[in-house]
């Protein structure tokens, strides 16, 4: 018998093979052990423009291309290596500053190694991932070398040695190798003199003098950037939670609880005594989160600092049930941060407690009050965070808290800590340490969080970058894009490219043979005229409608036909789809798809032949459906009308023309589909939405742009038949695809979410809400009317939808056929065909609808496309309905700002001596709190918490700033009912019924509608929308 | 987590093992490892490895499906895969007969060399063959080929040529149509575990035709290939293919060179293959 041991010696090459073990605990808790062979081999470049040796080793991929070198032969350098640098940073280097390595100014020529960037990837995901993206880019010269596929750098780890030290060697071997190599390829000529020195980044104390004992240059990356220019501001963008760390040591007690060991978590969730869930917190009340887990109905709340752990909104944690004695009800009260935590000093750590005495008295008296009198309030299960599975960490814009700075505002290069307050309310303050802080003042910034410590009350984190003063336009859009994870860069030229190359002369082709006509019906004969907003450039759909013989109509719905122009994943689909949805803010458009498509060349407009993709249904005069029809077609629309426009020409008598007739068909047979549909039960929901029209000069109020929409006949009318058209294709896509289809779904409310709002209803108005169904709730909501009070519907309405959850994007597979249902609009299947130039989600079903019926493409490839795999379309549908969701918020978050400017230009034209008097309005209490209220300014569409201080009592007046206004809050007293909601606010020692303010849920306020600005102490240069209740109407 | 090709293979044009597009893993082995059988082998790609024997021709047994005395036409190939429960990462307890991956592999497997072996020489008998999977690291069928042939060469059963096998796939999904202008995925050969878990890819199996006419005269080197077996399991666009299939042929002939340096190298007596015919 023959040994079957493997024979190393016969073979040449076999003495380069080494082998590669690890261990890896798997998700659930097992370990496995790894093997991996390793080829170890000489013919990995060096990268560097310098090097004569290894272009005539650099291998050739299948070809035939050598990649380009990539590191420069003239690298920068800084006064303590005049030769110029490669930068070999180690794992740590990354992960404390990639910020750092991602600045324009500085950090180029970089080698990452393939030991650091597999270490990276194993300890941030994120990080890695910009980390590829950066050696991906040309201009930055990052060079991935994989050392441990290179004989001469590959470091087997000796025994008795760690990992980290291991890799910490692999690192310094690659620097001496590289700095040898280097010197070996120019010896003798006259590069030798440029040899640039190889500096290796670490912040590993050990690491660096083991480097300095083995003669490789090594800084750690305080001090590399302390050597660069500009390095005050490089300086603040490192990670702070580790140097902080370092120089504590052990000081300082520990102010929150230690997480639960993973393994102790996960046991206890699979056991169900623990909870995973995503941490919300409360928009009126930073101290209250609740966690919807999927054991429970309800949510769990989560109250105090304490209880929350560290937690920030968007984590994902596990929580443990409290015990019942300290069960308590949501609060009553409106707690904001800003206000409770006011005089926290950064810097003091000591006498630092996680919950401040002033926040635990807020606390009490809300316990108080839930064990008080709790006929409606009763005590409600609340929990505590006891680990976190997932940080959801991101960038967060915000602002200085100019209080923070300290006193030596001027004392230069000093480091300290300031707090950053982010713009999303949510998100405690951030411990900021800087040399900037006075410049910092007044600006937007951008931060993020590096850690939350047991030993910190306020998370740590580190100043990104500055987008410009506050209030100044660039900054705040700026802002909003990045609180709203908008993409908003330019499209990369990988992008422009898949354009076609005629650009804007672009023309359908003449000829009926060529490819591009194949599969296509000719439907240029057609009267057909695209309805939109005024000034809409991205025309996405055309109608027409024709009497057929028989007495029925033909109809049809024409979208543009982007899918020809946008071929699967190609390099502007992929952009396309991350970017989900095109972005409509109040000045500004962030498009899906780059300009030439999206307003020409897709874009249905008038008096040009045009690529569509079309539905059309044969319907008699009652609006049923006899046929349905779907095609690839080319158009020629007659004209593009505004919704004004349309219906100006549908009313004229005189306009006889078949264009006009046929427009009025579409009228009439639309007001028969609505009628359906309500009958249906379709809900008619509200949301509370302005416009804003900024073609207005300078001339005037500026208010008066602020306009809310109107509802013609011809909005309906489109809307109408984008509905018919949405629905026809989705069940058609779902037939011929039905586990991959492309949906959209409006789940069906669970009844307790409309609980309050029908308690509030009896109570208030003694009117009743039928949630049983979307048919009963329509009806319900119409018997919502208040004579006196016209706008009650309008506001029953907003409250109602806030109760719903959100439509969204699946794939038929994903969900049982019962689901799919579109609870608003009261249809059994839905999904989003009509707008392809700004939803990618339409885009997506445009492509299955092709394969669906058939067609081939120019060159057969449509048909494959649309059968996805399902893995692939459930992170697209993710991803597009988180998309969706912040483009609605950045939208809406627009618009309000744009508001507050407005109405700080007018006060700024219209103020009497500095003092500025607002704007009277009426308003509508939405939501009464203990020390407040909500209230909806229709006008302005903006909803803001009135406080007790902003409660005008009979006989004050409306002058008075917002400092003078803040004294008053102490003085007040109030009486608020929880039951009835209503509240009573007095002067201390006044209770005379005469001197107060009585405000209740669903009344009708004059409000003074103001923008105010805060001067001095912390809140400094913030600007907010102040309102003020003048006084009350029946 | 690893890294994953996908992503690294464009930056550095290196596989996770260090390997080029076009190299093979290092193949090493070995026949009549197991006197006690007609013919034995064991072979390894890279870290699978495998343990073949080979018995029969022998007379057939009653009963048996196909084989028996039944069968005047020619022998009947039997392949049973036994993929052991140490050979991945996981250890398995396999309960008595054979799962699903390695059925497929014995069905595979028969289909090639039934139709491979000179059978017709052999009338009323089994040939059957029994591999063995000791440690499994990508290219499973590929590896199970080789170690067959080996074996089967091994127990001196006469076949036209060796027939060879090797996987081949793509660096990226390659799902969407290739775009010859910029054209950024590469072929991989010989692929492993970790990469066939990641990418998509075949496995090809190719032989020498057997020379008639003219070229039977021909000592000519450049011979022609037959592909005798051709499996993939995943989803590739079919502007791969073509790429694939060059790239996995190619090392076929690479596989048929070293596997012929094994027979040669052994000390067993191999008849020359001009012989043969």
């Amino acid at each position: 018998m023959k040994s079957l041991r493997r024979d190393f010696s016969s073979n040449p090459q076999a003495a380069n093979v080494s082998s590669k073990v690890f261990v890896r605990s798997t998700k659930s808790g097992k370990v496995q052990k790894i093997v991996r062979e390793l080829y170890l081999r000489q013919d990995i470049p060096c990268s560097s423009k310098l090097c004569s040796i290894c272009p005539a080793t650099a291998p050739a991929d299948a070809n035939g291309n050598i990649a380009p070198f990539v590191l420069s032969d003239r690298p920068a350098g800084t006064a303590s290596f005049p030769r110029g640098h490669y930068l070999v940073p180690d794992t740590n280097a990354l992960l404390n500053g990639m910020d750092l390595f991602e600045q324009t100014g500085a950090f180029y020529d970089v080698i990452i190694l393939q030991t650091v960037l597999e270490e990276l990837k194993n300890q941030s995901l994120p990080l890695y991932n910009r980390l590829v993206a950066l050696i991906k880019t040309d201009e930055k010269r990052f060079y991935l070398f994989f050392n441990e596929f290179r004989l001469e750098t590959h470091v087997r780890r000796n025994p008795e040695e760690s990992i980290n030290d291991r890799n910490d060697r692999a690192v310094r071997t690659v620097a001496r190798w590289y700095d040898e190599h280097l010197r070996a390829a120019t010896r003798h000529t006259k590069r030798e003199k440029m040899v640039p020195s190889i500096v290796v980044i670490t912040d590993d104390k050990e690491n660096i003098r083991k480097a300095k004992e083995e003669n490789v240059t090594a800084l750690s990356l305080q001090n590399y950037v302390a050597g660069l220019e500009d390095s005050d501001r490089l300086l603040d963008m490192i990670n702070e939670s580790r140097e902080a760390k370092e120089t504590k040591g052990a000081r300082g007690e520990l102010f929150y609880p230690e997480y639960y060991s993973m393994s102790k978590m996960m046991t206890g969730v699979r056991a169900g005594t623990l909870h995973q869930g995503i941490f919300n917190v409360s928009p009126y009340n930073y101290l209250e989160g609740s966690v919807n887990v999927p054991a429970f109905g309800k949510p769990l709340l989560i109250l105090g600092r304490d209880n929350s752990n560290r937690a920030i909104a968007g984590d994902v944690v596990v929580i443990e049930v409290l015990p019942k004695d300290q069960w308590k009800s949501p609060s009553t009260k409106i707690v904001d941060e800003e206000a409770v935590t006011k005089n926290d000093n950064p810097d003091a750590e000591d006498n630092e407690e996680v919950v401040t005495e002033r926040e635990r008295k807020a606390l009490q008296e809300e316990v108080k009050k839930a064990h008080g009198k709790n006929s409606e309030g009763r005590p409600q299960p609340t929990a505590k965070v006891v680990g976190i599975i997932k940080r959801n960490w991101r960038q967060y814009v915000g602002h200085v808290d100019s209080g923070s700075t300290g006193t030596q505002v001027n004392s230069g290069r000093r480091q300290q800590n300031v707090f950053v307050l982010p713009m999303d309310k949510r998100v405690p303050k951030i411990r900021v340490r800087t040399r900037q802080g006075a410049e910092l003042v007044g600006q937007r910034i951008l931060v993020t969080i590096d850690a939350w410590d047991r030993d910190s009350r306020y998370p740590t984190g580190h100043f990104v970058r500055s987008l410009g003063e506050l209030e100044t336009k660039g900054a705040e859009t700026e802002a909003l894009l990045l609180e709203y994870d908008v993409q908003y860069k330019p499209f990369p030229k990988a992008v422009l490219d898949c354009l076609p190359s005629e650009g804007h002369g672009w023309k359908v082709p003449a000829s009926k043979d060529d490819i591009g006509w194949k599969g296509r019906r000719d439907l240029r004969d057609l009267l057909i005229c695209s309805i939109d907003p005024p000034g809409c450039q991205d025309i996405d759909d055309a109608l027409h409608a024709r009497p057929l013989p028989n007495g029925n109509f033909e109809v049809g719905v024409h979208i543009a036909d982007v899918s020809h122009f946008v071929k699967p994943n190609n390099p502007m689909d992929l952009e396309a789809s991350v970017r989900g949805t095109t972005v409509y803010l109040v000045d500004k458009r962030i498009d899906m798809l780059p300009m030439l498509l999206g307003t020409d060349l897709c874009s249905l407009k008038p008096h040009v032949e045009r690529y569509a993709f079309s539905v059309i249904w044969e319907v008699t005069p009652n609006a049923e459906i006899v046929s349905a029809d779907f095609t690839k077609s080319v158009i020629f629309s007659r004209e593009a009308f505004s919704y004004e426009q349309a219906q100006k020409r549908i009313d004229d008598p005189s306009q006889k023309d078949e264009l006009t007739q046929s427009m009025r068909t579409l009228l009439h047979l639309s007001k028969v589909l609505r009628q359906k549909r309500m009958d249906a039960g379709a809900l008619n929901l509200a949301s509370p939405e302005v416009r804003i029209e900024t073609d207005n000069d300078e001339v005037g109020d500026p208010l008066t742009d602020v306009k809310t929409k109107a509802m013609l006949a011809t909005n309906s009318l489109v809307e109408e038949f984008m509905l018919l058209a949405n629905i026809t294709v989705a069940s058609k896509i779902y037939s011929a695809f039905p586990q991959t289809a492309m949906l959209r779904r409006h789940a069906t409310p669970p009844p307790q979410n409309f609980e309050e709002l029908t308690n509030q209803l009896a109570k208030k108005r003694n009117l009743e809400l039928d949630v049983s169904s979307s048919k009963a709730l329509a009806d319900s909501l119409d018997h919502c009317v208040d004579e006196a009070n016209p706008f009650f519907n309008t506001l029953v309405r907003i409250l109602a939808t806030r109760c719903m959850t959100s439509a969204e994007y699946f794939c038929a597979g994903a969900h049982a056929e019962s689901e799919f249902r579109h609870y608003g609009l009261a249809s059994p299947i839905y999904t989003h065909f009509t707008s392809p130039i700004r939803r990618y989600a339409d885009l997506l079903v445009h492509r299955q609808l092709a394969s669906a019926i058939g067609y081939e493409g120019e060159d057969g490839r449509a048909v494959i496309e649309g059968v996805s795999t399902r893995n692939k379309l459930e992170d697209i549908c993710r991803n597009i309905n988180y998309r969706h969701r912040n483009a609605q918020f950045a939208g809406r978050a627009s618009i309000e700002y744009y508001v507050g400017q407005a109405l700080k230009a007018r006060s700024e034209k219209m103020s009497v001596g500095g003092v500025d008097s607002g704007i009277e309005e009426q308003g509508y209490v939405m939501r009464v709190f203990e020390n407040g209220v909500v209230v909806f300014v229709p006008r302005f569409g903006i909803e803001g918490v009135v406080r007790l201080e902003d409660f005008l009592l009979p006989g004050e007046s409306v002058g008075g700033s917002v400092e003078e206004r803040k004294t008053l809050a102490v003085r007040r007293e109030t009486d608020f009912d929880s039951e009835e909601y209503t509240l009573r606010v007095w002067e201390k020692g006044q209770a005379d019924p005469n001197r107060s303010v009585t405000v209740e849920l669903f009344q009708k306020v004059q409000v003074n509608v103001s923008s105010v600005k805060e001067e001095g102490g912390r809140g400094a240069g913030k600007r907010k929308v102040r309102i003020l209740i003048m006084g009350s109407e029946k | 987590m690893p890294l994953d090709t996908s992503t690294t293979y464009p930056l550095t044009r290196l596989r996770l093992d260090g390997r080029r597009w076009n190299e093979l893993r290092l193949l090493q082995a070995q026949i009549s490892t197991n006197p006690a059988s007609s013919g034995s082998s064991y072979l390894a790609m890279g870290n699978t490895s495998i343990m073949c024997t080979v018995h029969g021709p022998a007379e057939g047994r009653r009963g048996e499906a196909g084989g028996g005395a039944g069968n005047a036409a020619g022998a009947v190939v039997e392949v049973d895969v036994n993929i052991a429960g140490f050979a991945s990462v996981d250890r398995k307890r396999r309960g008595g007969g054979s799962d699903k991956q390695s059925s497929r592999i014995a069905t595979t497997l028969k289909a090639a060399f039934q139709s491979h072996l000179h059978t017709y020489l052999y009338p009323h008998s089994t040939i059957s063959i029994h591999v063995s999977v000791l440690s499994a690291d990508g290219s499973l069928l590929a590896a199970a080929i080789n170690a067959c042939t080996l074996a089967l060469v091994d127990a001196g059963i006469p076949m036209p040529g060796l027939l060879c096998g090797c996987t081949a796939g793509m660096s990226g999904s390659a799902s969407t149509a290739r775009d010859p202008k910029n054209d950024e995925l590469d072929p991989l050969l010989d692929l492993s575990l970790p990469e066939e878990q990641e990418l998509p890819s075949l496995t090809v199996g190719t032989t020498t035709a057997i020379p008639v006419g003219e070229d039977a005269m021909d000592d000519d080197e450049d011979e022609t290939m037959k592909v005798s077996l051709l499996n993939m399991d995943a989803k590739v666009h079919y502007t791969y293919l073509e790429t694939m299939l060059a790239v996995g042929i190619d090392g076929c002939t690479q596989i048929r060179e070293i596997l012929e340096g094994v027979i040669k190298g052994s000390n067993k007596i191999v008849v020359p293959r001009s012989d043969i015919l």
